[in-house]
């Protein structure tokens, strides 16, 4: 025991005259240089348990930053959802504009969709304007862009503030139609859930088969009566052609170039400069 | 007064989400007959009088929105109301399933009704196909949304006879 005090004193006597030169101090340097990479094995195993240990201490405070974060993140989300449908909305309501100044002769009346036909069997939807805003039944209404006007349907109903369209799909309707390419003229018949049908085309009609066949409205006159339907309003496109040389009967489906599912706005055509006639 | 009130929420109510909300929320393209819900429900808290009355209401409702000759849903809702009223009666099945097997029953029972109707009026609602699909889609919503609407329609009952339990 003295033997060890007495060792520690001579050691502290000596450091402290030796200094930083001292040989003391080149031990120490020795074995710090000889430690450094154990220490760096060392530490590389043990941090990640350490860190574990410390974080468990700090967990409540963790957590609530987690939850803090969690809800920052379903913000984002959220806002962004939110500003991908302003965008389609922005992007719908353009499209109006644009179709507005396309059809700008045919008085152009915007509408909002704010129902869908309460049955499984009628296929209409309302729109939020009436007879306070000019509409009238029988005047036509559609969608579209710039590209052009798509034919939606025809007011059926008006009350002063809202009216009823019925749906170019809906089984009781109908409209005189023409194929893009072959000039061909038909009755076109809304069928419901399939693709409507357009019937009376001349015997041995040809339909392309190279690009989608397109059918437009045909606009007509007779005894100063002009048809509902302005002409050259895009009804759809030929889905399947049922047409052969000799054949009785030849008729074509018609994909509707509308998805009435998901109107949102539209366009009441309220132009009219003489009684109409009919489809 | 009060039954009044209670009938006339139930309908506007019945119509709006079925002209607004279900729409967009449809079975295979099917929507749910809200209205034959609401009849049949009432018809068999209440019995067969007010299951009529309750259908006659429903149906006329929903018959000013069609574009088919109107009272052919009148019809038809007063029909399951009175059918259903006077069936309940009859049944006495505890199963808290029965409300869902009804107004399945009743709806499929009714829109086939309503189509044979209108079929013989000479409006034609499509191929058979389609509405052999709405009548059974529309059953299968109806037994579906049954445990929904059918403690809300309940309170609706019991708040038109103030200080009477109804009990199913």
């Amino acid at each position: 025991m003295v033997s060890l005090v007495a060792a520690s004193l001579a050691i502290i006597t000596l450091d402290y005259r030796g200094g930083d030169r001292g040989p003391l101090a080149e031990a120490g340097r020795a074995m710090e240089s000889a430690l450094a990479p154990l220490q760096r094995a060392a530490s590389n195993v043990v941090q990640p348990i350490s860190n574990f240990f410390s974080d468990l201490a700090d967990l409540p405070r963790l957590s609530s930053r987690n939850d803090e974060l969690q809800r920052q993140l379903e913000e984002a989300a959220a806002a962004i959802q939110e500003n991908q449908q302003l965008q389609q909305e922005v992007t719908r309501l353009q499209d109006l504009i644009d179709l507005g100044d396309v059809v700008h002769d045919l008085r152009p009346m915007p509408a909002s969709v704010i129902a869908s036909g309460v049955s499984n069997f009628e296929w209409s939807v309302t729109i939020d304007r009436g007879s306070d805003d000019g509409i009238e039944p029988d005047m036509p209404v559609v969608t579209g862009d710039e590209l052009g006007p798509r034919l939606v349907g025809r007011v059926i109903r008006v009350t002063p503030v809202s009216s009823v369209v019925q749906l170019l799909v809906d089984r009781d309707f109908s409209v005189a139609g023409q194929l893009l390419t072959s000039h061909e003229a038909g009755i076109v018949e809304g069928r419901g859930e399939e693709d409507m049908r357009m019937d009376l085309l001349a015997p041995g009609t040809v339909v392309s088969d190279e690009a989608p066949e397109s059918v437009f409205t045909l606009g007509y006159e007779a005894n100063d009566q002009r048809s509902i339907y302005p002409p050259d309003l895009l009804i759809g496109t030929v889905s399947r052609a049922f047409t052969s040389p000799g054949s009785v009967e030849t008729f074509v489906t018609v994909r509707p170039a509308v998805d009435v599912s998901t109107l949102r706005y539209v366009l009441v055509l309220r132009a009219r400069s003489h009684s109409a006639a009919g489809p | 007064m009060r039954r009044a009130i209670v009938v006339a929420a139930v309908v506007v109510t019945g119509l709006l989400l079925q002209t607004t909300v279900f729409p967009e929320l449809t079975l295979l393209g099917v929507k749910p007959e809200l209205l034959y819900l609401v009849t049949v429900v009432f018809a068999a808290l209440q019995g067969p009088a007010e299951g009529a009355l309750v259908g006659f209401v429903s149906g006329l409702a929903q018959d000013f929105l069609l574009n088919t000759p109107k009272g052919i849903t009148a019809l038809t809702l007063t029909m399951l109301g009175y059918t259903v009223g006077l069936a309940r009666q009859y049944i006495t099945s505890p199963s808290p399933l029965l409300p869902a097997f009804l107004v399945a029953l009743g709806t499929a029972g009714g829109v086939a009704f309503h189509q044979a109707v209108a079929f013989l009026l000479g409006e034609e609602d499509g191929p058979f196909g389609y509405v052999a699909k709405v009548v059974l889609l529309t059953a299968i919503y109806g037994a579906v949304l049954t445990p929904i609407f059918f403690p809300v329609l309940r309170r609706a009952v019991a708040a038109m006879h103030e200080g009477r339990v109804v009990r199913f």
